[in-house]
């Protein structure tokens, strides 16, 4: 049965999101997911036969979808929430 | 009960992948997910078709439980072994409505999916099959379900201690629902009186729970000590499974529920309060 292999996880930001890398290898085929850090969602999966190709894939279209993520500002003065 | 009658490592679930009275069941965020890979012998749940009403709003009835678990070849003395993706966000779902319809024996593996793959476990494809049970679910206890009137009561009486799990972004309506997760409503903010403790808190890196020691740590500096009932709030109801199944099994606290209506409700009620800080 084959395992999960060269897992890897790695934080970066992209269109100003926090997102988290994963990738693994299971048989010949490589899966990326990019994970939105704090709600700690899924955003994006791609799957191919190298983990360059297949990041490279998960990271374009996580960029395109997160930065049609409409943002606003809570008001000021918000103490329920640190750092704001 | 002990710890082990919720909750299992993935150890634990090495030692008995084959024994027969055990049914694996795996229930994603990402319903694709299933179809790559999972833990030999599990089944595979569509939250969004089976463990659902796929007509109105609700949970998945009676009868349609029933029939889920007869065709995945459940009677009512398996132990059912509750895993999935977002460190198991849709699966601590499927456990609050499991208890709901009253199934003795079902738990949750600690981490879910993520850290069966870190761990780099074995994996199939192949999708089992088991012969069909007569499965017969209890009359549905919705003490454990916290309907629009019982959060309305919260605020006005504050008798009630209202959890919002989700992000600090959703709960100040900075962003109306997380990335790429197309439920969302018409405003942004959380309901009155609501403190934010995000699920993720209550978990480590690796997708497992905190220590019961950090768990009340956490919950007892937003004033969550069990002495008051509790009722958690997420965007759909299943992030809120998650700090629902935390509260009421790692912690023990006698009196919570689960807001699934949660913000997809409020944030589209016509006229509710709503506080944006």
């Amino acid at each position: 049965m084959p395992k999960a292999e060269e897992y890897s996880e790695r934080k970066t930001e992209l269109s100003g999101w926090a997102v988290n890398i994963v990738t693994y290898r299971l048989g010949s085929t490589y899966y990326t997911t990019v994970e939105n850090n704090d709600p700690g969602a899924w955003v994006v999966k791609a799957e191919g036969l190298t983990r360059e190709e297949t990041e490279a894939k998960a990271l374009k279209d996580a960029e395109v979808l997160l930065a049609k993520i409409k943002k606003t500002p809570p008001p000021t003065g918000c103490i329920s929430v640190p750092g704001y | 009960m002990s710890l082990e009658q919720v909750l299992v490592s993935t150890d634990w679930v090495v030692k008995d992948l084959k024994v027969p009275n055990i049914r694996f069941v795996e229930v994603d965020v990402d319903t694709k997910a299933y179809l790559e890979s999972h833990v030999l012998g599990a089944v595979g749940w569509d939250w969004g078709t089976q463990l659902c009403d796929t007509v109105r709003r609700d949970i998945i009835p009676k009868d349609k439980f029933e029939q889920l678990m007869n065709n995945s070849g459940i009677d009512n003395s398996t132990t059912v072994i509750l895993y999935g993706d977002n460190n198991n966000w849709f699966a601590a779902w499927a456990f609050w409505q499991l208890k709901i319809y009253g199934h003795n024996d079902v738990r949750l593996m600690n981490g879910g999916r993520k850290k069966w793959i870190v761990e780099g476990r074995e994996l199939v494809k192949e999708i089992p099959t088991y012969p069909k049970t007569s499965y017969r679910a209890q009359n549905p206890d919705y003490s454990i379900r916290a309907y629009l009137p019982d959060v309305s009561k919260a605020i006005e009486n504050r008798v009630v201690q209202l959890v919002d799990v989700r992000s600090p972004q959703e709960f100040t309506g900075e962003i109306l629902a997380p990335p790429g997760l197309p439920e969302t409503c018409q405003r942004g903010g959380h309901i009155p009186t609501a403190k934010n403790i995000p699920w993720s808190k209550a978990c480590n890196d690796d997708g497992t729970f905190k220590s019961a020691e950090e768990l009340k740590k956490l919950y007892a500096s937003a004033g969550i000590t069990g002495e008051k009932p509790v009722i958690a709030y997420c965007r759909i109801g299943e992030r809120s499974s998650h700090t629902w199944f935390v509260l009421k099994y790692l912690l023990g606290l006698q009196n919570v529920k689960n807001y699934d209506g949660s913000w997809t409700e409020w944030g589209n009620l016509v006229g509710a309060p709503v506080e944006k800080p």
